[in-house]
């Protein structure tokens, strides 16, 4: 990989960090488990590893955003995820401050 | 067992011990949700290559597991800027405090080559060791910052309390001096340097012009300076050739107005050098007997507490001129480099 190319690896992952949170947050207003919200965001266009998702769910889930619940479906025990009451509140903080965000870059292509 | 249950299991090993059933039994349904679904489009089970190259796609169990640990730093980003400058002030002073210790104790004691090889050899070792200190207690710092984020908030240390009327001002930081000079003060510096030289000439000859009255009692005391302070005094008078000689060649070609930071280091160098050759004057001698057959028994005593004397305080003079000229070399050549460093951009 060139440092051009390494660079914009780097920048397009900060970029996609916040917003994966906020997608995942905004697909968790229906409860998933692991497996099926990975492909409902796939679905929207937002593909994502395995490897990310599964520990971001964690991750939020112990920052108190998302409550979880084992539950037996399809003769298989899993851990579905929907968002808790801070995390609805959050959710539209965030929404709020990404569109404001969007707006501005929008108005600022626009000029030029 | 099959490939995905080796693959769980060798996560496993690297999860945090107090979740690792947790997480795992949660992976467990995910991946097998997933394996099914391909499973089921493709309307056969997955062969050994490619349920191999799906494994591969999640990633090493290492890394996999890596990502269920909380985010953690031995000193993290809120907090490292303030460890970076200690640490460089740190190391900074342990190397000085150091080298005044060792140089005064080793001209103290008794002064040779091996002493200072073994001293020089031990700096890298006192260095780590600083080092590892100022490491472990921001080390101390993150981990408490990190395990009661309420008492201690990463924005009190980003927001410190600080106010923009106590930002030094530019003379506080040294800027005056790169005022270029004017050409009347070039003249000036090449004018009396050229009087300040003829007036150090004159010395030897009329020591009256450098001791005033005291000169008389120079010549009727039972005292005289030791050879040493002729070959210093020769030294002194060719440092200010050096100077003179540059300062007018700088006038010629029109150059007085930039930075003279190689004649001021070449200055300090021969200064140094004076002083040197002035301390190890030989059987540390700077003032003799005009008669030592004479005047030994009554004077003696006096001529070796005088000597006595200069050395105790050439020592000192001797290991701080030192440190400064080693200071001043190694901001010199900080400066030379940053100065290549944005030439080349």
């Amino acid at each position: 990989m060139t440092l051009p190319e390494n660079l914009f690896e780097n920048l397009r992952l900060e970029l996609r960090r916040g917003c994966l949170t906020l997608a995942v947050l905004a697909q968790l207003r229906q409860e998933h488990y692991g497996y099926t919200l990975r492909k409902a965001l796939a679905q929207h266009g937002l593909e994502i590893d395995e490897s990310t998702l599964y520990p971001l769910l964690r991750r939020l889930e112990s920052q108190g955003l998302l409550v979880s619940q084992w539950r037996e479906e399809e003769k298989r025990n899993k851990r579905f995820y929907r968002l808790s009451n801070d995390g609805e509140f959050l959710f539209v903080e965030l929404l709020h401050e990404w569109r404001e965000l969007n707006k501005s870059i929008h108005n600022i292509l626009e000029r030029h | 067992m099959n490939l995905l249950d080796r693959y769980l299991l060798s996560v496993k090993k690297f999860l945090p011990w107090k979740r690792q059933d947790d997480i795992l039994a949660e992976l467990k349904a995910n991946l097998e949700s997933q394996l099914e679904e391909k499973e089921s489009d493709l309307g056969r089970p997955l062969t050994a290559e490619e349920m191999q190259e799906w494994l591969k796609h999640l990633g090493p169990p290492m890394v996999m597991a890596a990502r269920y640990q909380p985010q953690q730093y031995l000193i993290g980003p809120t907090i490292f800027p303030m460890y970076w400058w200690v640490m460089r002030l740190a190391l900074l002073w342990c190397l000085v405090i150091y080298s005044v210790v060792n140089a005064v104790t080793i001209v103290a004691s008794s002064p040779s080559g091996a002493a200072v090889f073994d001293a020089v050899l031990h700096a890298p070792g006192i260095l780590i060791i600083t080092a590892a200190w100022v490491t472990a207690v921001f080390a101390a710092i993150e981990y408490t910052m990190a395990r009661s984020p309420e008492k201690f908030p990463a924005k009190a240390v980003s927001q410190l309390d600080w106010s923009p009327g106590t930002l030094p001002t530019a003379e506080e930081v040294g800027c005056e001096g790169k005022r270029p000079r004017s050409h009347a003060h070039a003249v000036a510096e090449v004018v009396f340097g050229f009087l300040w030289l003829i007036w150090l000439l004159l010395i030897p000859n009329h020591p009256y012009l450098l001791m005033g009255p005291g000169a008389v009692y120079l010549r009727v005391s039972p005292y005289q300076l030791a050879p040493v302070w002729a070959q210093v005094f020769w030294c002194i008078v060719a440092l200010n050739v050096v100077q003179l000689g540059w300062r007018l060649i700088d006038l010629v070609r029109g150059n007085w107005q930039k930075s003279r930071a190689v004649q001021h280091m070449t200055v300090k160098t021969i200064g140094l050098i004076a002083t040197l050759i002035l301390f190890t004057a030989p059987h540390r001698v700077w003032v003799l007997l005009k008669h030592p057959l004479t005047d030994t028994a009554r004077y003696g005593a006096n001529v070796n507490s005088i000597n006595h004397a200069v050395y105790a305080a050439l020592l000192w003079v001797v290991a701080i001129s030192a440190m400064i000229w080693l200071w001043q070399i190694g901001q010199f050549g900080l400066d030379f480099c940053r100065k290549r460093v944005a030439a080349k951009k």
